[in-house]
């Protein structure tokens, strides 16, 4: 019985959005999307970015030899799930990986055949990357190394962005990172001043390690045109780094010019490890490996902080991060007191933009959410639930034990306090006064009203204000019927 | 956010069963090589679809079962060397599978070829992989619901039913429902086994037999590709008509009707006066009307009985196999 199943299978697929990147690619040329599937690296990664069931679709079509009646695929699908099947077929028809001739549907032939090279291990299109010779004179980098740069790197970003607000200024990352910030509007520099963060920077820095990543990467695929640069060779070496093994060397030799010149900004990001900038090898770290895993994160400072805790990550997950930030430091008590066991000062930089920090010890800060201390944020274009949902993904194992999680009178009063800012709304507008006759004010107002366009108005002073759009029609009427009358 | 998912695929390697199977007098003869490479490919598919999903493979052999892979493992010394063309992941399951199965086949002597397949001793360490990874140590602290990967197992099964088995397929049955466990069971070769539908059916399961042997690859990643939490908007075929019948405890025959101890619910192909399990002296009457209603099936009576069981009108549900430890 459907109703006696409580939480309903649609309901607990359905709620994962889809990934950041799949709209970009749907909004690729198809040729441009089959050079891309020309790689079985790249299909891979396409085929984990997509949602469960259309995962399931592609691998039902993939061995098939000739295309499927669309009524016959439509029977695969119980009937309730019917509204997640159209829009998983709507996404990949905008992939172009499902085609469709007639009333059958097949995948796309570049596609089916290097996703079969991909799961049979075949083919000589070297998609996952050349591994280098070994050096005998000097090892590879350890994973330990490896993990150490890319946090480095990437908290230098971070802290650099986080204390520009506070006019402090740390280590700079280099001149293509800074550009970078600024073409995506997470900084800007105001009146040829130095740089600032700005309200979607503030937010930036609340999002998970991954999602900020892709927002950079996706904004480094949209300077790409005018960098001249290859999109489908950005893309598909996004997709080789993110299949390549964590802690091995591949060889610079196979990549295209474009490609070494990539290797140089991913260097910056934190993507990518190399010895010296001329080296002809190069090893990915863990942002890079983890770019099409779903909940990857960034190493903890520190590096190897719990290898080997959680006894279910097998070697794969392990190599590749799963065991790194899942654990929260962040206990919230009802009296709005914050104990953050951390002494990592992007955590605290972070957590200074909400609330008033109190004491400091050597492993452990505290704070107050104050009202002040949450304006504050919200002044920054930081949202309550942006400050609640920061909380909650970074709550301490301890707090995991409640339920609710936060304690919701403190949840409440973040909300309130955000509502307090909202009591005032402003609008642009003309105001119509000194109507003659109540008739005409009545007519006029009508006439207004039809349009949608009235936000206020007093009957007996014969007044109301309304948009700008609505303006010119306002007006025009008003003319008509003067004119009209005389 | 999207749940990891972990498989343990438990596979069938009886070389007498493969040896018939892949005889060209089947309709669809499937050699174990032709099997293998549809195996891995599947394999591969469950490790391509989600970058956290775990595997574990047992191989079920004479007399013994073995952990082939498990994606917990720290990888080999002797990891196969990275190749620009294939994903290592798939390589490493790939290649370890293979070796492993190799080096099974070829410690089996002659002499143990004749012996019965482990599935239970290779179901039940599934369970225990499984029971391990979901429950982990609670020094690590409690961990968020939401991270620990879906179980199921997947048994590819040439073997027919193995009578004797059934109560520890039974108590694997009950510990695969505790821990929320989906069993799936795909019949590769051979007749429908009575215990192994049960096993799906409780579990809620599928059980497919293949009918198109040379689609087995398709038939698996249809079938048995999805993990749990989408099979609900998936048209998974089921099995309609599940066998109920019970194994008795006294001679380990499936029986269609049996005597069922009313004190620990064992099960007895014939009314006995002392039961085995529990020692409960049953009255001397009551056998002997259970023995004059018996319908006159094959003769297989024993002496004369003296004392009494109930009898059970249909041999399913009801019984008790984890009690069997009883003294």
């Amino acid at each position: 019985m459907p109703s006696a199943q409580p939480p309903s299978p649609e309901a607990s697929i359905a709620q994962n959005s889809p990934h950041v990147l799949l709209p970009f690619l749907q909004s690729q040329s198809q040729n441009a999307l089959t050079r891309l599937y020309q790689r079985p690296s790249s299909c891979l990664s396409i085929f984990r970015l997509l949602a469960p069931l259309s995962r399931q679709l592609v691998m039902n079509l993939l061995w098939l030899d000739s295309p499927v009646l669309a009524g016959t695929m439509a029977a695969w699908v119980v009937p309730d799930g019917k509204k997640l099947y159209d829009e998983a077929l709507n996404t990949l028809t905008r992939l172009h990986i499902l085609q469709s001739s007639g009333a059958k549907l097949a995948l796309n032939p570049t596609f089916k055949a290097s996703m079969r090279q991909a799961i049979t291990c075949s083919g000589t299109t070297g998609s996952f990357g050349v591994p280098a010779q070994r050096d005998d004179r000097r090892d590879a980098p350890s994973v330990e190394t490896l993990d150490g740069y890319a946090v480095q790197r990437w908290e230098t970003i971070l802290h650099y962005m986080v204390s520009s607000g506070q006019g402090q200024y740390p280590t700079k990352p280099t001149q293509g990172v800074l550009y970078l910030l600024q073409r995506s509007g997470l900084m800007a520099s105001y009146h040829g001043s130095t740089l600032q963060i700005t309200s979607s920077g503030f937010q930036f820095l609340l999002y998970s390690p991954h999602d900020q990543l892709w927002d950079l990467l996706l904004q480094y695929l949209h300077m790409v045109e005018e960098r001249q640069m290859d999109l489908v060779e950005v893309l598909s070496f996004f997709f080789m780094l993110s299949t390549m093994e964590l802690g091995r060397e591949y060889s610079t030799e196979p990549l295209s010019e474009t490609q070494k010149a990539m290797l140089e900004d991913l260097r910056d990001y934190g993507l990518v490890w190399q010895r010296k900038a001329s080296s002809k090898r190069f090893s990915p770290t863990r942002l890079a490996t983890t770019l099409t895993s779903v909940s990857p994160s960034l190493p903890t400072a520190g590096g190897s902080r719990n290898p080997g805790s959680a006894p279910g990550a097998s070697s794969v997950a392990n190599s590749t991060g799963i065991n790194t930030n899942d654990h929260g430091f962040i206990v919230l008590e009802t009296n709005y007191r914050v104990y953050a066991y951390t002494d990592n000062p992007l955590q605290i930089a972070v957590l200074n933009l909400f609330i008033t920090l109190k004491y400091r010890f050597p492993n452990l800060v505290v704070g107050m959410l104050t009202r002040e201390s949450v304006r504050r944020a919200l002044g920054n274009g930081i949202s309550a639930e942006q400050v609640i949902s920061y909380l909650t993904a970074h709550a301490h194992p301890q707090m995991r034990k409640n339920n609710p999680l936060l304690p919701v009178t403190v949840q409440d009063q973040v909300r309130l306090w955000e509502l307090e800012r909202n009591r005032l709304k402003s609008d642009d507008g003309f105001l119509y006064k000194d109507f003659a006759t109540q008739a005409d004010y009545e007519y006029v107002l009508a006439y207004a009203k039809e349009l949608d366009v009235v936000l206020w108005e007093n009957t007996s002073k014969r007044c109301f204000f309304g948009t700008l759009d609505g303006h010119t029609n306002v007006r025009g009427f008003i003319e008509r019927r003067t004119g009209g009358g005389m | 956010m999207e749940k990891a998912s972990h498989l343990s695929v438990i596979v069938d390697l009886s070389p007498t069963q493969w040896h018939l199977s892949a005889q060209p007098s089947n309709p669809y003869p499937l050699s174990i090589q032709s099997f293998l490479s549809q195996l891995l490919a599947f394999l591969n598919t469950h490790v391509a679809a989600k970058h956290e999903n775990t595997l574990a493979v047992y191989g079920a052999l004479p007399g013994k079962s073995v952990l082939l892979y498990s994606s917990s493992d720290p990888a080999p010394e002797n990891a196969p060397a990275s190749d620009a063309n294939a994903f290592t992941p798939f390589k490493l399951v790939d290649a370890t599978v293979v070796d492993r199965i190799m080096q099974e086949f070829e410690a089996v002597s002659e002499a143990e070829e004749e012996a019965p397949c482990s599935l239970v001793s290779a179901l039940a360490k599934a369970l225990c992989y499984i029971n391990r990874i979901t429950h982990p140590s609670t020094s690590a602290g409690p961990e968020d619901p939401n991270e620990l990967p879906d179980p199921r197992i997947l048994i590819l099964s040439v073997s027919p039913d193995l009578s004797s088995s059934y109560i520890p397929i039974m108590n694997c049955i009950f510990s695969a429902q505790k821990l929320k466990v989906t069993i799936d069971v795909c019949k590769v070769y051979g007749p429908e086994t009575v215990f192994l539908q049960q096993a799906a059916h409780l579990t809620e399961g599928s059980y497919i037999h293949l009918e198109r042997r040379d689609a087995l690859l398709q038939y698996l990643v249809m079938s048995f590709l999805a993990p749990p939490s989408v099979r609900g908007v998936l048209a998974v075929p089921r099995q309609e008509r599940i066998d109920f019948r019970a194994a008795c405890f006294c001679h380990k025959n499936i029986v269609d009707i049996g005597f069922v101890c009313s004190v620990c619910l064992s099960i007895f192909c014939q009314p006995v006066p002392v039961c085995s399990t529990c020692r409960t002296k049953f009255p001397i009457k009551t056998l002997q009307r259970l023995n004059a209603s018996r319908p006159p099936g094959p003769p297989r009576q024993a002496t004369p009985q003296t004392s009494p069981a109930k009898p059970s009108t249909n041999g399913h549900r009801g019984f008790g196999p984890e009690l069997n430890g009883r003294p």
